[in-house]
């Protein structure tokens, strides 16, 4: 089976090949990258997709060596998303697979993500727990299998990526954040300032806006209105960075000790963290369990996890009509069996 | 018109949301602006769970949020909003429109050339701490 993955719910326009479970091709067209080929600054969403999908299309067969009817399943991101960004990749998908009288399937992006971890060579083991981090998301979950997934929390207010760029610009640094922090932090002391982990109603969900507030108050305590100077910035990168990464890890921890899992994956952008990636060996060999992290380019918004989860979702003949439409938000997250605790 | 509101904590913010929230009609527009975390939406947070919802987040990556129980709510922000043409993509001048939803904008001032003519405007101030000063400008 040849799937054919399209992403574009946010600044990432991304197509991947598929092929009877290995991938051929995942390209990704970062709005960055276009902006560097497209002469003109692009903007947020739907305009440069379209104007790099079809190329990206292109490429991508090519690397696969593939024809274009050669591809049984046409997937791509549904939601949730920026809705004129995801229409642009749904849209396209749509017209493809019906002009050449194959198969569609709507791919929540969240899903995408949760199952990214079976792009490695070392795959999670169901059931696992998995943590779902990056700019938009924060989830703590159980995959119980392909199409069984509990929801044990989310983020109540940011989300760790958004926390990490917020901190980033409350620092004075430049956007992306969250790699700019990450590199401070490697020189820095994470012990030196101890910034706050919230603690909440229900032990698996998350909150990181007072964190935010709390380095805001640092700030002013410390510095007033001025910059804070360089020599400063790796300890507060690191003391930041530390309590990001042990809140996640905490509740990943007590998860971990209530329900009996085989594997602890966390996926999405902010996994590419080496902190957090660090800390998550170590607690999934203290458990004695496997720990799964997607390399780098599976981690950020990408198609392979979007053509992966295609497959998952086409193998067990969850196909979509034509008429299924894009939807912005998570709330109508019911593609597979999502249930709470 | 304009008035100035002195909160000295959560509790005291979760008071003006309450009485805030008793104001607001279907269609009404806020628009909220202040430092990064001045409490622009741990107000719409509070507020919103007046109306018996209770799952506000941050919009900043989402740009928009939606949400429905009592009332239907658009949480928005221009927070990564670098020119205000992308809002056409997001369909931002067909849901300000909207008369049946109340509409929440954070960093509104980014662009306030988009902004509807009639709209409440709430800016928040950093006083010390926890306290925030809150000006409420109606247009």
């Amino acid at each position: 089976m040849n799937v054919l993955g399209i992403e574009s719910s946010c600044d990432e326009t991304s197509v991947a090949v598929i092929s009877n479970g290995k991938l051929l091709s995942n390209l990704i067209a970062s709005q960055h990258f276009h902006k560097l080929y497209g002469g003109v600054v692009p903007e947020l969403s739907s305009r440069a997709h379209l104007q790099i999908i079809m190329p990206l299309l292109k490429q991508a067969l090519t690397e696969s060596k593939l024809e274009l009817n050669e591809v049984d399943v046409v997937a791509a991101t549904a939601g949730p998303g920026l809705i004129g960004a995801l229409l642009v990749g749904l849209s396209f998908a749509k017209g493809l697979a019906f002009s050449l009288n194959k198969k569609f399937v709507a791919v929540n992006h969240i899903e995408g993500h949760i199952f990214s971890g079976f792009l490695m060579e070392e795959k999670p083991e169901f059931p696992y727990l998995c943590l779902v981090v990056s700019g938009g998301h924060t989830l703590l979950l159980i995959v119980k299998s392909e199409t069984e997934i509990i929801k044990l929390g989310t983020t109540v207010d940011d989300a760790a990526g958004e926390a990490f760029d917020k901190a980033a610009k409350l620092m004075g640094l430049e956007y992306p954040g969250g790699p700019l922090i990450q590199k401070y932090a490697r020189l820095g002391n994470p012990e030196r300032f101890p910034f706050p982990i919230a603690k909440l109603k229900n032990p698996y969900d998350f909150s990181f806006s007072g964190l935010k507030t709390a380095l805001l108050r640092f700030k002013q305590k410390e510095y007033g209105n001025s910059k804070i100077p360089e020599a400063d910035l790796p300890d507060i990168a690191a003391s930041f960075q530390n309590a990001i990464v042990k809140a996640l890890i905490l509740k990943a921890e007590k998860a971990l000790s209530e329900f009996k899992v085989n594997s602890l994956s966390i996926v999405g952008g902010v996994a590419a963290n080496e902190r957090l990636k660090n800390e998550a060996l170590t607690l999934a060999s203290k458990f004695g369990i496997k720990a799964v992290i997607p390399l780098p380019e599976y981690c950020g918004d990408n198609a392979a996890m979007i053509a992966y989860r295609g497959m998952l979702l086409a193998k067990n003949n969850m196909f979509n009509s034509f008429e299924f439409n894009a939807y912005p938000s998570l709330k109508k997250i019911n593609f597979s069996n999502w249930k709470s605790i | 018109m304009e008035r100035v509101v002195e909160i000295k904590d959560l509790d005291e913010l979760r008071e003006f949301a309450r009485e805030f929230a008793k104001r607001l009609n279907d269609g009404d527009c806020v628009v909220l602006t202040g430092d990064l975390g001045s409490g622009k939406t741990t107000f719409v947070k509070e507020l919103c769970k007046n109306f018996g919802i209770e799952n506000v987040t941050s919009p900043s990556f989402a740009i928009i949020n939606e949400y429905e129980n009592e009332r239907k709510i658009y949480h928005l922000d221009f927070y990564r909003i670098k020119r205000w043409e992308e809002l056409i993509n997001i369909g931002y001048f067909e849901l300000i429109q909207n008369e049946e939803a109340i509409k929440f904008i954070e960093w509104g001032d980014l662009f306030s050339n988009v902004l509807p003519s009639k709209r409440i405007e709430l800016k928040f101030e950093i006083v010390e701490e926890d306290k925030r000063k809150i000006t409420i400008e109606e247009h």
